[in-house]
């Protein structure tokens, strides 16, 4: 009999490389051992992927490297649960399990010719920074870049390496927010929703992806409808807690959706088309 | 006046001041009962009682903690209440009890052993008989052997606490010395035959956890140890290692808490008499600190306390 | 040889036709394993078989186990180099042995229908339901004596539904006509245990036609009804007396929701897969406390919802439910899923 491709065996891979992003949030360089299967790997911004710590089990993080950089594959992982709490124990050369790609992506086609306004809070960064990375490098397809982060406090900031880089650029806008004043802190200070307000954009030719926690999503999401953005125009990602990772095990539908494998990207349009089960 | 109109007489009265009083009804035949919750006075009309009136409704109290609720209880489930209000898992003034003295339920399972149940047509009880109908004719059987274990030793038909009472208090006919006589059988056993006899009882488990939902003092239910993440005490696996682990686990957090109401075994869908897993710690609580759950409100439970020294546990002989 | 599709069995032959079958299957019927549970067993001699009621647990298990590995791993440490840390991981093989089902219900096939359009249709199959799918033969009695909590009939199927079988099988005196479904079905036709069926089978079509199923429940509507209910109250309401356990998820024969945690014994252990149920608080629970499905009403919601109204959506109509009535007659409280859609229809 054929073997069927087996949906549930990860790939060993090997920490390369772990970036302590802030006090509860690292970043971890991934390689796969077999370097064939490495070097064949595809995936789309905003993909997610299985990581497995054996002995533990697994979690469902957002491949944040862009599919145009694959030296390796970066995760970003605030700890929270037993197995987020392991991971952060491994080291660079420790073995990790990487099942994936998984799950739909952003719609960047569609996104073409647009205007694009990224809003993003806290951990919520990192399904953002695979597409903003993608579309830097795939710049002239796409008109003006803003990204709006906020986070809590000027450490709770992910990437900040790369948020000094980005600032630099003259092909995007970087504005970037924390709750309130701290001192040596000369950007802005104000919850992400009220800053956007502030800025008030303009959602002629624009798309909006926004990411964070759940009550800034729905601030945001507020705030974007007073600016007159349509709901084909603004674009999320959902999170559930997951198993299988390919729609099968049960547990993360939203009515008839899986948020594994039909998500975990979603426009509004689509949201508002599912039972109100967040 | 009928108890079952006594009941609903009393309801009638309390039920504005409360949010709903949980009675039973008819179920989907006439052979099964389930829980009523009336909400309205239109809702009393349905509410029956009957010795297939089997669940203990006080499994529900802890749920409705910080609204005033009515229950129906028959004397073994009145003892539930008073073990939640000893542990303060319920307010007594959030609580209206309705009492019923009680003569003894059906155990369905004992019923179903004997008459194939799967198409009954109607029953009835006729003195001390009840009557099954099927498409193959009426069965009867006498009430006394198709009781629930429980009854069979019941010491409290009348409830210990209650609000109103529907009829007159009645005492036990029943010999005390009954209540731990299937554990003594199985104690009797040596340790290799009763591994096996509980190895092809829980065998059959399938970790479906209505023994620990029906169970009215297993209060941690969403958070329970048994598939707690972190730390992962138990295993998932449903190999007969994690059965017994599981079924231990229930027992031992009841020591001192287990009324002996029953729900476990009754709730469990494979028929495995854990009931027995139970009761045998009941045995040995009551052997250590001379204490029965739920039947004294001003005590407070063995393991809830400690003293130094413990009068039945030489720990000195060791 | 043509092979004959229809054939006698012979209830006293069926001993001997499970042993012999046995050489060459793993061969499961229902036994009787306590005074009041009867359950697919492995067949030994010596069992007492069960054909003539409902199993307490579906045949479910047998193709879809409620523990099952899906790897092992191993970590080595490098005995000259402790920091470093070797893993070692092994999927489990999906090699699945010949098996036969032998006295299950319409409604046991019908299960397997539903697990047919999650599980092998893609885009991601399951490689070990599948190949154990494949790998079994179903040999179906008809049910000449639906249940008070049947209502095979209202869900798409009924008590002499050939779907998802290979062989059925209907109650005659002294034993059973046997017809052929599949080409799997008339393998075991060939087995000497069946002998002709001459004038059988016109009694067959009787004892067919006898059949009556009292429970007719009206579905017409009903997913996009329970989606009209989705934020109202009846969900608390309808589910006040459920103990929220998972006796009705895992008796189900349509039920396939499933946990996979890692089974560790020190540095080895296993990934397995186990049985899960939508009833039960930690199956939505996330890491971060958060619980998008944190009481009984919105679990029981999705339950009745993911049967009744996503499942049809996601499968060209394809209720998710077989009507078996398992979830009724096990529920610790009764609870009546039959009532649950009847108050459906004429809530609000």
């Amino acid at each position: 009999m054929a073997s069927i491709p087996n949906p549930y065996l990860p790939q060993i891979g090997t920490v390369v490389k772990v970036i302590q992003e802030t006090s509860n949030i690292k970043s971890l360089q991934v390689v796969l051992n077999d370097q064939e299967r490495m070097n064949s790997f595809r995936f789309e911004p905003g993909q997610v992927a299985q990581l497995s710590v054996f002995g533990v089990g697994e979690a469902t993080f957002v491949i944040n490297s862009p599919p145009t950089r694959t030296e390796h594959l970066q995760f970003s992982v605030m700890r929270a649960g037993e197995v987020t709490a392991r991971i952060h124990q491994l080291k660079e050369g420790d073995p990790i399990g990487v099942r994936g790609p998984l799950g739909n992506w952003f719609p960047y086609e569609e996104m073409k010719g647009k205007d694009i306004l990224f809003i993003g809070g806290g951990i919520g960064m990192a399904p953002l920074r695979t597409l903003l990375l993608f579309m830097l490098d795939n710049r002239s397809d796409y008109g003006k870049i803003t990204l709006l982060y906020g986070a809590r406090t000027p450490d709770d900031l992910c990437y900040k390496e790369e948020l000094q880089q980005w600032g630099q650029r003259d092909d995007m806008e970087l504005i970037l927010t924390v709750d309130r004043e701290f001192p040596g802190w000369e950007k802005k200070v104000g919850l992400v929703p009220n800053v956007l307000r502030e800025l008030a954009p303009s959602p002629k030719d624009k798309v909006a992806i926004t990411c964070g926690p759940p009550i800034m999503i729905r601030f945001t999401l507020q705030a974007l409808a007073e600016l007159g953005f349509g709901d084909e125009q603004v674009v999320t990602t959902l999170e559930r807690r997951m198993k299988c990772g390919v729609g099968l095990c049960g547990r993360c539908n939203i009515g008839t959706k899986y948020v594994c494998a039909d998500g975990p990207v979603f426009t509004l349009a689509q949201l508002k088309e599912l039972p109100p089960e967040l | 006046m009928e108890i079952l109109d006594k009941l609903k007489e009393d309801i009638r009265g309390e039920l504005e001041g409360v949010s709903l009083v949980i009675g039973w009804e008819r179920g989907y035949d006439s052979l099964h009962t389930t829980p009523l919750f009336i909400r309205c006075p239109e809702d009393i009309d349905r509410l029956i009682w009957n010795p297939l009136c089997v669940h203990n409704l006080a499994s529900y109290l802890p749920w409705f903690k910080g609204r005033r609720v009515g229950i129906l209880v028959k004397g073994c489930d009145s003892r539930t209440v008073i073990q939640l209000l000893q542990e303060r898992l319920i307010q007594r003034e959030e609580v209206v009890i309705f009492g019923i003295p009680c003569q003894g339920v059906v155990d369905l399972a004992k019923i179903r052993a004997r008459v194939d149940c799967s198409q009954v047509r109607g029953v009835s009880f006729k003195g001390d008989k009840i009557a099954i109908e099927t498409p193959q004719g009426q069965r009867e059987l006498p009430l006394e052997e198709i009781l629930a274990t429980k009854c069979i030793s019941c010491q409290y038909p009348t409830p210990l606490i209650y609000d109103h009472l529907a009829g007159e208090a009645i005492s036990s006919h029943r010999p005390p010395g009954l209540l731990f006589a299937e554990v003594e059988k199985i104690e009797k056993l040596d340790p290799k035959e009763r591994f096996a006899y509980w190895q092809q009882e829980l065998q059959r488990c399938i970790r479906c956890y209505a023994c620990r939902n029906a169970c009215p003092l297993c209060v941690c239910q969403d958070f329970c140890a048994a598939d707690a993440r972190d730390p992962h005490w138990l295993s998932q696996k449903t190999g007969i290692g994690e059965k017994f682990m599981w079924q231990i686990l229930h027992a031992i957090h009841l020591a001192g808490r287990c009324t002996d109401c029953g729900e476990c075994e009754r709730a469990c869908p494979m028929d495995i008499p854990i009931q027995r897993i139970r009761k045998k710690i009941n045995k040995e609580i009551k052997e250590l600190f001379g204490y029965e759950a739920g039947v004294n409100l001003e005590v407070t439970p063995p393991l809830y306390t400690f003293q130094v020294e413990e009068p039945a546990i030489k720990e000195r002989e060791w | 040889m043509v092979t004959p599709e229809v054939r006698f069995l012979a209830a006293e032959k069926i001993p001997t036709l499970l042993k012999r079958l046995g050489e060459r299957y793993r061969v499961f019927a229902p036994v009787k394993v306590s005074e009041t549970t009867v359950l697919f067993q492995e067949y030994r001699e010596g069992v007492q078989i069960v054909l003539d009621r409902q199993t307490t647990a579906p045949a479910k298990e047998i193709i879809f186990p409620q523990t099952e590995r899906l790897l092992s791993y191993t970590y080595r440490k490098d005995p000259e180099d402790p920091q470093k840390i070797e893993l070692q991981v092994e999927e489990a093989p999906q090699s699945a042995p010949r098996t036969i089902i032998f006295g299950a219900r319409p409604c046991d096939a019908r299960g397997f229908r539903v697990f047919d359009s999650v599980f092998t249709a893609g885009p991601y199959e399951d490689p070990y339901y599948s190949s154990r799918r494949q790998q079994t033969t179903i040999v179906t009695i008809f049910c000449t004596q639906p249940q008070n909590t049947c209502f095979c009939t209202s869900v798409g199927t009924g008590p002499t539904d050939t779907e998802g079988s290979d062989l059925v099988l209907t109650p005659i005196t002294e034993g059973y006509l046997a017809e052929a479904i599949t080409e799997k079905g008339k393998e075991l036709l060939q087995d000497e245990a069946f002998v002709s069926a001459q004038e059988r089978v016109e009694e067959a079509q009787r004892a067919k036609e006898g059949i009556k199923l009292e429970s007719e429940l009206d579905l017409e509507g009903i997913p996009q009804r329970l989606m009209e209910l989705f934020s109202t109250d009846f969900w608390e309401r309808v589910s006040a007396k459920c103990i929220s356990c998972g006796a009705c998820t895992y008796l189900c024969p349509t039920c396939y929701c499933f946990n996979i945690t890692d089974e560790a014994a020190g540095l080895e252990g296993e990934r397995v897969r186990t049985w899960d149920s939508c009833m039960f608080y930690q199956y939505t629970l996330e890491a971060s406390g958060h619980n998008p499905r944190p009481t009984k009403a919105e679990r029981y919601r999705n339950r009745v919802g993911h049967k009744f109204s996503y499942h049809p959506i996601n499968y060209e109509g394809m209720i998710g439910c077989c009507g078996c009535g398992r979830c009724i007659k096990s529920c610790p409280v009764s609870l009546d899923i039959r009532q649950v859609l009847r108050e459906a229809k004429a809530y609000g």
